[in-house]
């Protein structure tokens, strides 16, 4: 009896002394887009280079094939500025998207890191070759779905 | 539930139905003894939170509480508490602070039919705590953009509603002063949080997760003990 009891309290005690982190593992937050034209995805064959304003951050770079994206948004601007840049052997084309948004700040514990959750206002762009942009989830969180859906113009324009 | 929850929980029945077995079998011996209907009136303290407050501890409940006896085997309680805590994440800076008030009500049932000072406590309470809460890091950046600047969200309010289940002893140290060691497995029944975090701790119920346990060492004062010995003697003699 009183080994069991000895056998219990020190589980007790044991358990009690571990502390866990209850972190989310996934803990990316990013603004997914996909590529389509005419309603039809597609890829973008040639090198694209995204980046913050003309002289902000490269938020993606040098990317061949892109089908999708997942752009990181600023913390604390009510408005980020994105430029889409498209290098062609021969060519380099430009469109400007701005995204509109609020931010939240997303706090789970002492122990895990703080992100900010946004949720897009609205979307408008220059129009090279992006047609349009149309918002499909306007919460950017750690769900992996595609928020933006951005339509190319027609290869004949 | 996850494993380890349960594994703890599974303790918890353990340590209750061997208690329970070691009751069953001093029965035999047991006389049957009458309590008075008002057996006590009692104040207490619980001395693992001021404990904890004085070690520096990631948080301490500091609590007393009032209860009436009857019967000495049902005992109404109340017990009003601060909890407090302040912490610092190692690696990411975040901070979290609360010193916030809270409450719960429940009963003890005393296992114990022999009226000789020692109690075997089984007790269920509800508890209710509504708090404000501070988080915040000095040093918070944006990986991408590179700014930084401190986060501050100050006086963030939430609610929560527990309840406890546990076992406790208690027993007669001097004159009308007692001391009781209980253990509680508790369960959060609702917590209202604001979007921007949740509360890292509630007050009364301990670190935020859907269970948990807790546990108290209490110095009893079982003040209307002696007022009711008395009346007891004036009946006697008359």
């Amino acid at each position: 009896m009183r080994r069991k009891l000895l056998l219990i309290a020190s589980s007790i005690l044991l358990l009690a002394a571990c502390e866990s982190y209850d972190c989310t593992l996934y803990n990316h937050v990013g603004c997914y887009g996909a590529f389509d034209r005419e309603g039809v995805a597609v890829q973008i064959s040639d090198t694209l280079t995204i980046t913050a304003g003309k002289n902000g951050p490269t938020l993606l770079n040098r990317s061949v094939g892109t089908a999708s994206l997942n752009l990181p948004l600023s913390y604390w601007q009510d408005e980020d500025t994105l430029v889409f840049t498209i290098k062609g052997e021969d060519y380099l084309i430009q469109d400007t998207v701005w995204i509109t948004k609020t931010n939240q700040v997303h706090y789970e514990s002492p122990d895990c890191p703080t992100t900010l959750f946004h949720e897009i206002q609205n979307v408008r762009s220059t129009h090279t070759f992006i047609k349009s942009i149309t918002v499909i989830r306007s919460s950017v969180n750690y769900e992996l779905t595609t928020n933006l859906q951005i339509h190319l113009l027609s290869a004949s324009n | 539930m996850n494993l380890p929850q349960t594994c703890r929980f599974t303790c918890f029945l353990l340590l209750i139905s061997l208690t329970c077995t070691s009751l069953q079998a001093q029965e035999p011996q047991q006389k049957k003894e009458k309590a008075p209907l008002l057996s006590g009136v009692a104040v207490s303290a619980d001395l693992v939170g001021f404990a904890m407050k004085a070690v520096g501890a990631k948080f301490a409940n500091m609590e007393v509480a009032a209860r009436i006896g009857f019967r000495d085997k049902y005992f109404p309680i109340a017990e009003l508490g601060i909890g407090d805590c302040h912490r610092e994440g190692g690696e990411t800076g975040n901070t979290f602070s609360t010193t916030s008030p809270y409450m719960r009500f429940g009963m003890d049932y005393n296992f114990n039919r022999k009226h000789n000072g020692n109690r075997l406590f089984g007790m269920v309470r509800y508890g209710f705590s509504s708090f404000k809460y501070d988080i915040g890091n000095d040093s918070f950046s944006d990986p991408v953009y590179g700014t930084t600047g401190p986060l501050k969200l100050n006086g963030e309010k939430a609610t929560g509603q527990w309840l406890e289940f546990g076992v406790g002893v208690e027993t007669k140290l001097w004159s009308f002063i007692r001391l009781g060691w209980s253990m509680r497995y508790k369960f959060r029944l609702a917590l209202k949080t604001p979007d921007e975090g949740k509360p890292y701790f509630i007050p009364g119920f301990g670190k935020n997760d859907s269970n948990g346990w807790g546990g108290t060492v209490n110095v009893i004062f079982d003040v209307g003990q002696s007022i009711i010995k008395k009346k007891q003697k004036k009946e006697d003699n008359k």
